[in-house]
């Protein structure tokens, strides 16, 4: 399965997906305008990953310093795709943040909350 | 009238940063963003403060390019909208920061905006973060770009926030919408 690398802007975050080291790494900020267009080839990826090409383990690693409301649905529905994968597959999620930055470890708490059953770590940077 | 006049009110009213008008795009968005990462290097906000600041800009720019008509060939919108950010200092130092946007809407828009915002000003701080997780869970893999959750994100980060709308005509109404955030040492 080809790797999908996407390069950072100032309002979207760098994006590598790495299906023969099962890793996913995002870093940078989040505020398009069309996120979920923006977003679909991701998802696509993902979907594509876990049914076929996955990892006996996959680590994914977010740092988002900041994003808009339609990119945290967006987390949402990406998080949600992770769970429905999780039972079948061995997941971790890192969401790293500045000790400084308690918006992004708020986001973090409140997805953690909502993702009982994945395994999510909030680290500091 | 002179353009000595639009200074005054400026420098008087400690306006940072104003937006009237004219294109919006997400090139411009982003150019507004540096903007205020300026202005909040400059004053050593808080990372957390300061993100909420750039967070609530955004969520106010961006609906308001939902609110107006679409311009599809480049993603470029045409908005009649003003938005103005501003700093009350007291004795040098910053209390508060205030975001306001105001635009033209229809009866129609006006009706929707108020459900929504009743909905959400009403809410202390942790109904709101209630809330807004509730909202996010039942708006799953719907890519609507209501404001619901918009309108959620900017009370969440926001220390003040009231909206008001006033008459231009039976058909057309000016939307303000009023922010606050607290600076605290």
């Amino acid at each position: 399965m080809k790797n999908l690398s996407i390069e950072q802007t100032k309002y979207t975050p760098q994006i590598d997906l790495d299906a023969s080291k099962g890793e996913m790494n995002f870093f940078g900020k989040s505020y398009p305008e069309n996120t979920f267009e923006f977003y679909e080839p991701v998802l696509s990826w993902i979907d594509k990953y876990f049914r076929k090409h996955a990892k006996e383990e996959t680590i994914i690693s977010l740092e988002i310093i900041y994003f808009n409301s339609s990119s945290s649905k967006l987390f949402f529905d990406f998080f949600d795709l992770l769970e429905e994968n999780n039972d079948e597959h061995k997941i971790t999620i890192n969401w790293i943040y500045d000790e400084e930055n308690e918006s992004a470890l708020e986001a973090g708490e409140d997805f953690q909350d909502d993702f009982e059953n994945l395994t999510f770590n909030l680290k500091e940077k | 009238m002179h353009i000595n006049q639009i200074r005054t009110i400026i420098e008087s009213e400690g306006i940072i940063f104003l937006t009237y008008g004219g294109i919006l795009s997400q090139t411009l968005i982003t150019g507004m963003i540096d903007a205020l990462e300026k202005e909040a290097e400059d004053n050593n906000l808080k990372m957390g403060i300061a993100n909420n600041i750039f967070t609530i800009f955004i969520e106010l720019t961006q609906n308001m390019m939902n609110y107006s008509s679409r311009h599809d060939q480049d993603s470029e919108i045409s908005t009649d909208g003003l938005i103005l950010v501003a700093k009350e200092e007291e004795q040098g130092k910053i209390k508060n920061y205030l975001l306001h946007s105001n635009n033209v809407v229809s009866k129609d828009a006006k009706e929707k905006l108020e459900d929504k915002l009743q909905g959400v000003v009403t809410l202390g701080k942790e109904e709101l973060k209630k809330k807004y997780r509730q909202v996010r869970r039942e708006g799953k893999d719907k890519h609507s770009l209501g404001a619901g959750i918009g309108f959620l994100e900017i009370a969440k980060r926001s220390d003040k926030m009231n909206y008001h709308f006033e008459v231009i005509n039976e058909n057309q109404f000016y939307f303000n919408l009023n922010i606050s955030i607290m600076i605290t040492d």
